[in-house]
């Protein structure tokens, strides 16, 4: 026994050290960067696109199919970790009911879930809900944008679930609800993508004129909605709640 | 430049350390995590390099640095998240199945159940 543990930590040495010889000359060594894009972006990026903002400009301007895939791989993600947790969740219901989000007297073991973390994140989370909306409607022009926005929105929402001291529903921590704006902000993401290719400015083209930051702060709400939505819905899920029950 | 690069190689490595020398399947979650922690914040300092201000398009702005790692990273962050979370729900569900998040016991295990 005492034997096999002293090789299988040889193995991991050896592991360890090779990759850290691997990976040294790509980590440490310093080639000179390109700025050829970096100066292009700086020139044309605020006038082909209306953002100011570059990366926004790049992520929804530029290269918006790209975008278009990362929301299907949290789609499909998601899809994906809801399948396991609701069967889980399904067959724990039968034997023992103990949820994270049941109120206190009732769970089981009060030791993740205090009094002191309901109270501070239930006041806090209306505030982190608004500077979420904040960052994502403001994405253009300022640091911030769709996915950032929505990955606050996400910590909001699940914050008032946290902070919900009592068993009632809210429509926030209502897993249908969530699920209904997710799948309506995908909708209106494939519908606003194909909508510049009536006026033929081909897919995800400005329907309205060739500059404008309209289009992208549109986007921007779909995408925080549809990301804030998913990743709350998940978190919700994993405290025990879904939208089967 | 080369102490954050040695810092970053070095955050590179936890997380690296922490995939193969933990038997606790969780503890290889963060360990995928800080990985990825490493390379955006990798991408982030290569794309720095040539300016020095953030890349917002106002009238001041000279120099500012480069925006397209920065919109990539964007992606890998989101893609972590995802890749976090499903591995998160199967070893929950492995758990269930055996009671243990340790891989050893995992396998030991299931290869009993068979």
């Amino acid at each position: 026994m005492k034997k096999s543990n002293l090789f299988s930590s040889c193995k991991v040495l050896v592991t360890f050290f090779l990759i850290a010889f691997t990976l040294a000359p790509i980590l440490l060594s310093s080639h000179p960067w390109p700025n050829e894009g970096r100066d292009y972006l700086f020139e044309n990026a605020s006038n082909e696109t209306g953002a100011s903002n570059s990366v926004s400009a790049i992520y929804l301007g530029y290269r918006a199919m790209d975008t278009l895939g990362e929301t299907l791989v949290l789609l499909v993600s998601i899809t994906g970790t809801m399948t396991i947790l609701v069967g889980l969740v399904k067959k724990e219901k039968s034997d023992s009911p103990n949820t994270f989000l049941l109120t206190r007297d009732k769970r089981k073991s009060n030791q993740l879930r205090t009094h002191l973390l309901e109270v501070v994140s239930g006041k806090l989370g209306p505030i982190v809900l608004l500077f979420g909306f904040y960052v994502m409607l403001y994405g253009h022009i300022s640091p911030g944008g769709g996915f950032q926005g929505g990955v606050i929105l996400a910590s909001g929402i699940v914050f008032l679930a946290l902070g919900n001291q009592s068993e009632k529903e809210t429509k926030l921590n209502n897993p249908i609800v969530l699920a209904r704006i997710e799948g309506f902000s995908f909708l209106a993401l494939i519908l606003a993508s194909t909508s510049g290719m009536l006026m033929g400015k081909g897919f995800f083209g400005n329907p309205l004129s060739h500059i404008s930051a309209n289009f992208i702060i549109l986007l921007n709400i779909i995408i925080g909605l549809k990301v804030g939505t998913s990743i709350a819905s998940m978190c919700i899920a994993m405290m025990g709640r879904s939208h089967d029950d | 430049m080369m102490i954050e690069r040695t810092l970053i190689f070095m955050i590179f490595l936890v997380g690296f350390w922490a995939i193969i020398a933990n038997k606790h399947i969780i503890k290889k979650i963060f360990g995928l995590n800080i990985i990825n922690a490493a390379v955006v914040l990798l991408f982030i300092l290569e794309g720095s390099r040539i300016g020095t201000q953030a890349p917002l398009l106002d009238m001041q702005v000279t120099n500012i640095v480069d925006p397209i790692p920065q919109a990539l990273m964007l992606t890998a962050i989101v893609i972590s998240v995802c890749v976090s979370a499903l591995a998160l729900a199967l070893s929950v569900r492995l758990f269930k199945a055996t009671g243990s998040f340790d891989i050893d016991v995992i396998q030991e295990r299931l290869s009993h159940e068979q």
